[in-house]
């Protein structure tokens, strides 16, 4: 224990006096997240503003569906695709951002509005006297009409409300329509009668929204603060690639490691010293970087960042992000032999998993081609995860894949530095 | 432990990966305790290596190696603890001040608290140091970047003290503290292991000396005894005789 203290004390010394290493882990990310926040932040609401892909299944024969899906794809707001699975299935896209909004129309839609039409149609002739000769008995009960729609995680409030509001356009437009075919063809067959309904015309059909995600909360918007925010928390957390691998490279150059070699104490220990010691510096860039996106981020005029209900949630998101940025600069401490080729190596690196993970532009924007990449990239873990706790309100439970994928990369690169180390003995 | 030679080597080959001939070819020799042995050849000859095996930092590629009658594929732990390395290059962390890296050290070695500060102020003291305690490593001169190097490897009172190299490129004065406080040390009990190619020095340091060439010791004996057998006036003949003149890399 006096060993990894020590050893981590020494570590914090060296990095304390190292000025452009200090730079490197805590303004640089600090600034890339206010830059990047505040560059992204009219695109962000743009996008959300921009073409956006609905699924919808259709189990509907009749008039109703087809016409939802005219009025949707009329609109030119929505990018419509008919999709024959599963509601469930359908529901699963939505709730990876594959789609923004998923709608289902049931198979009876089209009949079930036509009954209710019907019978009010019967029921307010009726009351004016006039007998609708067609319809011998209304026994036939009807039902609500319920229409799905759900929606992806990230999609804005006010734009859920937008969608809801035309679907329901697209649908009173045919019962108002259906409705006074329904009256002329009663009608038809009693010619004088050229009464009006003063009864209000009620919503037949029912839209419902339906979380994706089962949680008692509402789900909040993706916008430039949520999405920078943690995204460069993560790559910050990262770009300690470089100081820490130069970190062991300068050991074994200039003959410490050596000496460490001669004294007492594991590999083990050595490495746990530093990973002790840049876990701390990922944590510590973590929280800085969290109270830039929750207090100065405001000031710059844009929205405050939202981190959820479950702090637990984020410190253990925090911690296992961390290891595997540790353990990934073990990795490339060891395997490398100069600086140089460390820092350029560990640079471009982060950057491509960065790019790949979501970082610069959120996955959901990018080509279909590249999207199953993100799940490559540890910082796309790290980054989901945020965005769940963030936006979802998401806890523990439901963000413990990624701290599983995350501690089983730290893992992986722990495991593989030290065989090439004794290897190379 | 007391009836163990301190260190025993026999037919230590090295062979380094992308080289074709060993560095080290097959030697055996004995050190008893309380010697100073100095290990003498010209550069490449094979001194650095042989001494990386006998400190743990090298694995040798075939033969014996036992410290105090311990081996490294079984005793490392406890061979680190009796033995003390001062290595030909700096080790010592540049942005740390001389009182810091020694602090880290003496943690490494299990010394902590007012028992390692005294023992840190007295080596500092000792090697004329204790004004610059609070200083950079990086603001050192040579020499004293070659004390505060010595200092690292004799910090936990080793009973065997490997210096390779100690006083490479220091000045004279320098050079007297270390070779003074070796034969103290050595007085004191320690065991002593050191390379250098300058045949002075070790003629007045050493109680027994190998000389290492092409990874062979070609000769070994007290400095009075190498001298009589070559027939030899001093060292630096003795080691001209023994090695050519032709130049080395
Ligand atoms: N890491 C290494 N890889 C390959 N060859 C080496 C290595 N280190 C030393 N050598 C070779 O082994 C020989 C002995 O080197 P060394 O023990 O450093 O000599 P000395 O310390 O006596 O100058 C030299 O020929 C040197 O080139
Ligand atoms: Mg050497």
């Amino acid at each position: 224990m006096l060993r990894l203290f020590a050893t981590v004390k020494k570590e914090l010394l060296i990095l304390l006096r190292d000025r452009s290493g200090l730079a490197i882990l805590f303004l640089m990310p600090m600034a890339l997240v206010t830059i990047m926040a505040l560059i992204q932040d009219a695109p962000f609401r743009d996008y959300q503003e921009l073409r956006i892909p609905v699924l919808v299944i259709n189990h509907d024969k009749g008039n109703l569906g087809k016409k939802i899906i005219d009025g949707l794809t009329n609109s030119k707001v929505f990018q419509v695709t008919l999709f024959t699975e599963s509601e469930i299935e359908a529901k699963k896209k939505v709730a990876k951002s594959d789609y923004e909004i998923g709608i289902s129309i049931p198979e009876d839609a089209s009949e079930q509005l036509n009954l209710r039409i019907q019978k009010f149609v019967t029921i307010t002739l009726n009351e004016v006297g006039i007998v609708d000769t067609r319809v011998k008995e209304q026994t036939q009960s009807t039902k609500d009409t319920t229409i799905s729609v759900y929606f992806a995680p990230n999609i804005k409030k006010s734009f859920r409300n937008s969608v809801l509001s035309s679907i329901k356009q697209v649908s009173s437009k045919l019962e108002t329509q259906s409705m006074l075919d329904n009256f002329k063809k009663a009608l038809n067959q009693d010619d004088d009668s050229t009464q009006n309904t003063n009864q209000a015309i009620d919503d037949f059909i029912n839209f419902k929204e339906e979380a994706v995600i089962e949680n008692q909360y509402a789900i909040l918007e993706l916008n430039s603060v949520q999405h920078n925010v943690p995204a460069w928390t993560m790559f910050g957390m990262f770009f300690i690639v470089i100081t820490l691998s130069g970190s062991i490279i300068k050991e074994r150059e200039d003959g410490s490691y050596l000496r460490i070699k001669t004294m007492p104490g594991s590999y083990f220990t050595v490495m746990a010293g530093k990973i002790v010691t840049f876990l701390f510096v990922c944590l510590t860039q973590c929280f800085l970087m969290l109270l830039v996106g929750i207090y100065l981020l405001p000031h710059l005029g844009l929205p405050q960042l939202i981190i959820g209900t479950s702090k637990a949630a984020i410190a253990l998101v925090a911690i296992s992000s961390g290891l595997a940025a540790t353990g990934y600069g073990v990795l490339v401490g060891t395997l490398f032999s100069t600086h140089q080729q460390s820092s350029t190596f560990g640079a471009v690196s982060v950057v491509i998993l960065a790019a790949l993970g979501g970082i610069w532009v959120p996955v959901y924007v990018m080509p279909e081609a590249v999207k199953f990449l993100a799940e490559f990239s540890p910082l796309f873990w790290g980054l989901s995860a945020f965005q769940n706790i963030f936006l979802s309100h998401g806890d523990v439970l439901s963000v413990q894949i990624y701290i599983y994928k995350l501690l089983l990369f730290f893992g992986f690169c722990i495991g593989i530095s030290y065989i090439i180390n004794e290897v190379r003995q | 432990m007391l009836n163990h030679e301190a260190i025993q080597v026999s037919q230590l080959i090295k062979k380094y990966k992308d080289s074709s001939t060993p560095a080290v070819n097959d030697i055996s020799f004995t050190i008893k305790p309380g010697t100073i042995w100095g290990l003498l050849g010209p550069n490449g000859a094979g001194k650095t290596t042989v001494i990386s095996i006998l400190c743990g930092l090298l694995k040798k590629t075939s033969g014996d190696v036992s410290i105090y009658g311990l081996n490294y594929q079984e005793n490392r732990e406890e061979i680190k603890q009796l033995i003390g390395v001062v290595p030909q290059d700096i080790a010592i962390y540049p942005t740390l001040t001389a009182y810091e890296n020694l602090k880290y050290i003496g943690n490494m070695y299990g010394l902590k608290g007012q028992e390692l500060k005294e023992r840190i102020s007295h080596c500092l003291s000792t090697f004329e140091l204790d004004h610059v305690s609070n200083k950079r490593i990086e603001s050192f001169s040579g020499g004293m970047k070659r004390r505060i190097n010595l200092i690292a490897g004799i910090l936990n009172k080793p009973k065997i003290l490997f210096l390779d190299e100690p006083t490479i490129g220091v000045d004279v004065q320098s050079r007297n503290i270390i070779i003074e406080y070796l034969n103290k040390l050595n007085s004191e009990g320690a065991t002593i292991i050191y390379t250098s190619h300058l045949m002075e020095e070790a003629e007045n340091l050493c109680s027994y000396i190998s000389i290492i060439d092409h990874g062979k010791i070609i000769s070994d004996g007290s400095p009075t005894e190498l001298l009589r057998q070559h027939s030899s006036s001093n060292l630096e003949q003795l080691f001209l005789k023994l090695t050519g003149r032709k130049l080395r890399d």
